[in-house]
Formats: C-alpha cells, structure tokens, sequence
C-alpha cells in the first residue's frame, strides 16, 4: 500500500537520482511484477509489461544465483547495444529498475543506485509499517452481481 | 499480494493460470486478449520455445473500472506446465492473489491434471500461501473433445472439498467459459474490497448447497488411484 505522500517522496528519490546518474528511467517494482512508483521516459514502453519482465528476469537470475551458493546478489545488469539496464534489489520484496542509455556509464548508474537503495528502504520500511495499522479498504458495492465486469 | 496505490487511485492484482502442460493455459489469455474489447488491455506477452510451449510466463494486463474510485489492474499470468520449470512456477506465483486453475478434460491428462493441482498445493507453500488463503477458481477445458471426463468425475476429483470452488466448464480455443472464468476470479478478489460483502463472498458454494457428486465410475476410481 503506498499513500500519496509515499508515492510522492520515492517518485522525488527517483528523481533525484535519475538526475545525479543521468539515466533514463527507473521504478520501484516488487518482486510480483507490481509497479510502485516510476519516473523518466520510456517512450511508448508499455510499463506493467517492463515491470513484469524485469521482475521475471531477477527472480529468475537470484535463483539461478541462489542454487550456485551465491548468497550475496544484490544487482543484476544487463547490457545493450544502446540501453542497458540496471536491477538492484531493495528490502521488502522489491527492486530498483533503471534504464539508462549512452549518456552515462554502468560504474555511475550503480554509485547512485546504490546511494538511493539506502533512502528507498527507509521509505518503503515506513510505508510497510503505516500499512501494518492502516484501515482496510472498503467501498461501497458487492461486486458479486456484474457478472461480466471484464468485458 | 495486492497493491493499493492512493496516489494513482490503482489497485493492482496478481491472477495466475496453473494447471498441467499443454491444458490450455496460454489458449485462456490468448482467448482473453481477442475477446476483451471494452477492458484497457495490454499487449500479450509470451515467454515461449520456438515450439510455442511456455518457457517462462506468459503475461497480460487488463485495466478495469470495477471499483468506484479506482482502476483495477488485473495482471494475468500462466505457468509452464511442464514437470520440469517447477522453480519457474515458483517464481510466478509470488505474490498471487488468485488463481485459475485449468483442468484438461482429456481421460488420459487426468494423472497430469491431478499432479499439478497437488504440485500447485505444494508451490503455494514454498511461497508461504495456501488453497484456503487464495480465491481459486477451476474451469474444465476442452469440454468439446469426443472423449472428455464427466463433469461429474472431474468435479469428484478436483472440487471435493468442504468448501466447494467455483467451477466452469470451457474450449479455451473457440472462447466457451473463458471469460466467465476470469469474471468469477475477478469477482472473487474484489469481493475483499467490499463493504457489504454479497453472502456468496468467498465465491464457494455453501456447504448445505453442495451438489451431490456421485462416486466415479470404476474404470475412473482406478485411474484415479493410480495418480494419487
């Protein structure tokens, strides 16, 4: 659960960092695939697809990593020929995603990343502990009777 | 687990599609993404063999205006069904908020049928989940081959429990049931944002409703034994 006020702060994060590194564009994603917050420009990218993908793609490296008895696996990077992207891993089931060009290099991306993980878990550590004492949200309606609400 | 986002109004929800190879996992979101014309839909994306057998996930996104005030994000996922991708099924099934598990109405699938729900049972634990704690739902597919099981033994044998799921039968390939099936596991995860729950909440029939299934026939109770 993130409120607009979380939402607002880790999009400042984001930002701040994309500005610092030069990047192109970076979310905070959870492990599920879940887009939380983003900031940048992917062109016409669409980002549940990105978010997906990329949550697929760590799960997949950590376990790959996990079976040859690595158990520090932190990041993750793969390299284009134009774009590359950078996954780092954050507490709380979630990942730092960046997508960076030719603008700037992997060795400042990572510096930076690694700055904005330690304020990233701060905030998320705070957003998973209001949502420990937060009202359930209820709306109004069954939803039972809309038999066909995806059509 | 869902995402409740207050900023964007979005609450974004995992449902995965599990059930034994070739049951017609990817035939259900391939379906979906053709027959879905009001419902903001992402484009499908397949992890695939060059055989076209599911390597990965395969992985579909549907915007929805189901709930007042909010966007409602279905994210649709597949499994692969092969015995052999277990971890990968693993992985996609972290944070799920429910599932559609899909049974291959074939007499001869039905050993398979039967290991993958119980491997489903097992994958759920690895992620610290379980059948009681996730909304599912079950469709029979393939209801239109010359030799599918009767619902009868199917029902017997995949929706035996207390507390019966919601089951529907479906042919994934022409679109029969399909999206019923998502309606109903829909309906099932939304039911949890309700104030006024409708008393069919959990989506399984009451105990007292439930339909007397009778015994499979012998040929079925033994091919039935053989995969327990």
């Amino acid at each position: 659960m993130l409120t607009a006020e979380d939402q607002m702060a880790i999009e400042q994060r984001l930002a701040d960092f994309l500005k610092k590194s030069e990047a192109q564009w970076s979310a905070l994603v959870d492990k599920g695939g879940n887009l939380f917050a983003q900031n940048g420009d992917t062109g016409s990218l669409d980002l549940s697809i990105l978010s997906a993908l990329a949550a697929g793609s760590f799960a997949a490296t950590h376990e790959l990593a996990r079976r040859l008895g690595e158990s520090e696996f932190s990041a993750l990077y793969h390299e284009g020929h134009g774009q590359h992207i950078l996954m780092s891993a954050l507490h709380h089931e979630c990942l730092l995603v960046t997508i960076f060009g030719e603008k700037t290099n992997i060795g400042l991306v990572r510096f930076y990343a690694q700055q904005v993980t330690v304020t990233l878990n701060e905030l998320l550590h705070q957003a998973r502990e209001k949502e420990a004492v937060a009202e359930p949200l209820l709306l109004d309606g069954d939803f039972m009777n809309d038999k066909a609400a995806i059509t | 687990m869902a995402f409740i986002n207050y900023s964007s109004r979005e609450i974004q929800l995992k449902i995965v599609y599990y059930g034994a190879a070739l049951c017609g996992k990817t035939t259900n979101l391939v379906t979906l993404h053709k027959q879905i014309t009001h419902a903001q839909k992402g484009e499908l994306v397949s992890l695939a063999t060059d055989a076209d057998r599911t390597l990965f996930f395969d992985f579909l996104s549907l915007n929805t205006k189901t709930l007042p005030g909010f966007t409602t994000r279905f994210q649709l996922y597949t499994v692969p069904g092969q015995a052999i991708y277990n971890t990968t099924r693993q992985l996609v099934l972290k944070g799920v908020d429910g599932i559609v598990f899909v049974v291959d109405s074939h007499w001869e699938k039905m050993a398979d049928n039967v290991e993958s729900f119980a491997n489903l049972q097992e994958n759920l634990i690895e992620n610290h989940l379980s059948l009681v704690q996730i909304p599912y739902v079950i469709q029979y597919n393939k209801r239109d081959i010359p030799n599918a099981a009767p619902i009868n033994y199917l029902e017997f044998t995949f929706n035996n429990r207390a507390n019966r799921a919601l089951a529907f039968e479906g042919v994934a390939s022409t679109g029969v049931g399909v999206l019923e099936t998502l309606n109903a596991a829909a309906r099932l995860l939304l039911a949890k944002y309700s104030k006024t729950p409708n008393a069919n909440v959990t989506g399984l029939a009451k105990p007292n409703d439930s339909v007397v299934v009778p015994p499979p026939p012998e040929d079925a109770q033994v091919q039935a034994g053989n995969v327990a």
